[in-house]
């Protein structure tokens, strides 16, 4: 018997518990992929040329205000798009001050130039990229706090390239409502109402004669809290979202569910000099530019409020989850949407285990007819490779998918194909009239190259569709990855030990059973 | 056992103009199929709202269509699941024939419309009746509707879930309401159940909505990977076997798979998805394999043969690795045909594009790469002589 096998034997052993240990029970240890348990797979983008937008609408006020200081005469501040402002009308004595005491000093994030008598200010590349990362960050933080807050249990909530967020809700069992939470910019707003209601927007425009004032905008009423009409109010806020302290589960005086919440001192403050000053007028309550509730102001507002309306329980609950997580800094929209019911993937799992098996026992039964006994050796490889992948798998943490399932298949296939040439490599060498043990030796030597360049570029385009695929894709590339990087150590040298173990004793073999 | 008795001795390299013209005759019907319909697209690609609904009932295709057309979609692709009483209701666009003035809300709305379409005149009037579809409700939405009708929480909550393990059978529907008895459904419980829900006749098994522009990025993506893994096979083999014609000749060869495989995804009017690509990028990985193993002999034996001509050498080659080609091929064939027949909807397409390709693979390792081999003979051996 070699000695060598006294490190290979225990080598091979080790290995077999490890994986066992990784993937045992596999129950706990395997997680499945919503294609196999069901449930709902989002890929949102976050708008962040919005987010870019309402930062470059603060630093439009900020610089006519910062002008008016400096006494530089201007005509117009406009925002061009959402990272370009455009100063008009300045005189050209004013040019110095203009650079120095106001662009150099207060607008360092900006480039700028003129553009014939317009002075053209850029946001700088860098930081539009920090913005715009920030926006993503500040989003996947809310989205991840209304999900946690839902009670998913393991959800799976990612960036995804640039501004793409994934969301993976397994097992959901609401997915109207999920989306809507997910989504729901939640931008609370106290606004004062200028004039309304009105039926139509027609009727609005009417009362303005038919122009509406630069400073006010028109947004329609919530149908499901208010009746149906629009209002005009004033463009700024009197209080906004980033006031809110908490948001809570209330009752309005009839004792119907509604909305409470408290606002910070700074909100308050704000809130109590508007109502003071404006008794008997509206004031609106604005939650993602629809009106939820409208009231006249009876006295002087403090930090608590409500917004009571037709709200069911259920809307209460989710209303106050979405101003609890945070407004979002931009609007999302959805790129791509899954759901799968729960049969759907019971069925695919059935399915599954059924061409497994299919697969498997076409493959053994013709490794055994066709090389006999060292066609055993190979099947106990394929099996100790299954063994390591589903090992690799657990390790990984990788999930379990319905193409990862094909791709599992797909190694059983792989995996012997590394025998295949170590055996048909031994044959050869045996039809050249060589020893049975120095054919072993020499079909083991000269097909490892092969087998180890075919794998690699099995690898490589595996790695490349890893690359463009998304979650069950991937699933895929990495089971066939970790699937033929074992073969490499079950067909190489797990067969070999096992070659050894057979014929190793015995002096001289008279016959190899190939 | 063994395929040869003794190593076979084919002559193979003079038979290849046959092989050629019949690559050719592939591709061109392929490339005919491509100028005159095109691709069929999945939604990956297109964008747009896949449907798989389960009927109760037996339906087929013409009856959806006519359901879905008297409501105005007469767009959609209706195709059933082979020998099940399922379906795939697919449409691609919602404005027409402008895919990028889809947002994706408008896919929400026709899979909401479809949905509605669906329903029979019996169940809209239970709809109305505010009674619950036990089969088109999720489980939250059903323990959310008890709730309301004053079934306890703890129990809502147990029967919900109760009724999502009915449905995890193969159709996805409950039949009957004794099925929930069946299950474990209190009976006190369950006679709230029957007095204030249905049980409609279809169930939404998966609904899948892709926004119109994901499929442009994934198209601009794939083709990336594709170009990316090719180059990276050329450079490696050539690399490998210190000669670039040897890469050349591989990713010739690969290059001719693929297009097998895609002029039959065209042919039988599969549809081009993220698994076609799957399949084709695993088979360029994998149909390499063989060439590999040609090569590698045909590196040895341009060694111990130097006075032979190429074509003898390269037929030697071609049959001292004949047994190995075809079994090897033969192993992951056998896999694959499994997952074809057993695996079911959800990865045929990926079954079907490894079908085709490991047997393409197969002939045209020794069909394309040594062909190409032979045809550039000369600078080869001027390169060997050097």
């Amino acid at each position: 018997m070699e000695k060598s096998l006294n490190w290979r034997i225990p080598l091979v052993l080790i290995v077999i518990i490890l994986a066992v240990i990784a993937f045992y029970p596999p129950a706990k240890k395997i997680s499945l992929g919503l294609d196999l348990k069901g449930g709902m797979h989002l890929t949102l983008q976050v708008l962040t040329d919005e987010a870019l937008a309402v930062q470059t609408d603060m630093q439009v006020d900020q610089l006519r205000s910062s002008l008016k200081e400096n006494s530089i005469k201007y005509e117009k501040v406009i925002r061009k798009d959402y990272h370009t402002i455009e100063i008009s009308g300045t005189l050209p004595e004013n040019e110095r001050d203009l650079r120095t005491a106001v662009l150099d000093k207060s607008f360092q994030d900006w480039t700028y130039y003129f553009s014939g008598p317009v002075l053209v200010m850029k946001l700088k590349e860098n930081i539009e990229r920090t913005l715009r990362d920030q926006a993503v960050l500040q989003a996947l933080e809310t989205v991840r706090n209304r999900v946690d807050e839902l009670g998913v249990s393991e959800p799976t909530i990612q960036r995804e390239r640039n501004d793409k967020i994934l969301v993976e809700l397994p097992g959901i069992d609401n997915p109207g409502r999920v989306k809507s939470l997910i989504k729901s910019t939640a931008m609370l707003e106290f606004r004062a109402v200028a004039a309304g209601p009105f039926a139509t927007r027609e009727e609005a425009l009417k009362n303005y004669n038919g122009v509406l004032p630069d400073d006010l905008e028109l947004l329609p009423t919530n149908p499901r809290r208010l009746q149906e009409g629009i209002y005009a109010m004033p463009k700024a806020a009197v209080v906004s979202g980033t006031d809110l302290r908490k948001s809570r589960r209330a009752q309005d005086d009839y004792g119907y569910p509604a909305v409470g919440f408290t606002l910070d001192s700074q909100g308050a403050k704000k809130i109590e000099k508007f109502s003071s000053a404006n008794i008997g007028k509206l004031m609106a309550i604005v939650l993602d530019d629809r009106i939820e509730s409208v009231a006249t102001i009876e006295g002087t507002l403090g930090f608590e409020s409500i917004i009571k309306g037709r709200f069911t329980y259920e809307e209460v609950d989710d209303m106050v989850l979405v101003l609890n997580s945070g407004a979002l800094p931009a609007p999302m929209r959805y790129l791509e949407e899954q759901t799968i019911g729960p049969s759907l993937g019971a069925d695919s799992i059935r399915k599954g285990i059924l061409a497994s098996v299919g697969g498997l026992v076409l493959v053994i039964g013709f490794m055994l007819v066709y090389y006999k006994a060292a066609g055993l050796n190979s099947v106990l490889a394929l099996i100790l490779n299954m063994v390591i992948l589903m090992g690799g798998l657990a390790m990984i943490k990788a999930t379990l998918t319905v193409p990862g399932i094909a791709g599992i298949i797909l190694s059983i296939g792989m995996a012997v194909d590394a025998n295949v040439l170590i055996f048909e490599r031994i044959r050869e060498e045996l039809g050249l009239g060589k020893a049975p043990k120095s054919a072993i030796e020499a079909g083991f030597k000269k097909a490892f190259r092969v087998i180890a360049d075919s794998n690699l570029t099995t690898i490589i385009a595996a790695v490349f569709l890893f690359s463009v695929g998304s979650g069950p894709i991937r699933g895929f590339a990495i089971t066939l990855i970790i699937g033929i990087m074992a073969s490499m150590f079950t067909a190489v040298f797990v067969s070999r030990v096992l070659f050894d173990l057979t014929y190793g004793r015995q002096k001289s073999i008279k016959k190899l059973s190939i | 056992m063994n395929i040869f008795k003794k190593e076979p001795n084919i002559k193979f390299l003079n038979k290849r103009f046959y092989a050629f013209g019949l690559s050719l005759l592939i591709i061109l019907t392929g490339l005919g199929v491509y100028l005159t319909k095109g691709f069929a697209v999945g939604i990956d690609f297109s964008g747009g709202t896949l449907l798989e609904v389960s009927f109760r009932d037996p339906m087929n295709v013409s009856k959806i269509r006519a359901i879905l057309a008297g409501q105005g979609m007469t767009n959609a692709q209706i195709t059933q699941v082979v020998r099940e009483n399922k379906f795939f209701i697919k449409t691609v666009s919602v404005s027409g024939n402008n895919i990028k003035d889809d947002s994706i809300e408008d896919h929400e709305v026709i899979a909401r419309k479809i949905k509605s379409a669906l329903m029979t005149a019996e169940e809209k009037t239970s709809t109305q009746r505010e009674l619950l579809d036990l089969n088109t409700n999720a489980e939250g939405e059903i323990e959310l509707f008890l709730r309301s009708r004053a079934v306890a929480p703890e129990e809502a909550r147990e029967a919900s879930r109760l009724i999502n393990q009915v449905k995890k059978n193969e159709t996805g529907l409950i039949r009957s309401y004794d099925e929930l008895a069946k299950a474990g459904v209190k009976q006190n419980t369950l006679k709230q159940i029957r007095e204030t829900t249905y049980l409609g006749n279809f169930a939404v098994l998966k609904t899948e909505i892709v926004g119109p522009q994901v499929g442009k990025m994934l198209q601009e993506k794939v083709t990336w990977a594709c170009i990316w893994a090719l180059l990276s096979i050329l450079v490696y083999i050539g690399f490998r076997f210190k000669a670039i014609l040897y890469g050349l000749s591989g990713v010739l060869t690969l290059f001719h798979d693929v297009l097998v495989c895609l002029s039959f995804v065209l042919f039988f009017r599969i549809e081009m998805s993220l698994q076609v690509v799957a399949g084709l990028l695993t088979i360029v990985g994998f149909s390499i394999n063989d060439t590999i193993v040609v090569f590698e002999r045909l590196w040895e034996n341009l060694r111990s043969m130097r006075k032979e001509n190429l074509e003898v050498i390269l037929d030697k080659t071609l049959n001292q690795t004949l047994s190995r080609t075809v079994i090897t091929s033969l192993t992951v064939f056998l896999t694959v045909l499994s997952l074809f027949i057993f695996g079911g909807e959800a990865i045929r397409s990926f079954a079907f594009v490894m079908l085709v390709g490991v047997i393409a693979g197969s002939y045209s390792t020794i069909y394309q790469s040594c062909a190409w081999l032979k045809t550039w003979e000369k600078s080869l051996l001027r390169r060997k002589k050097s």
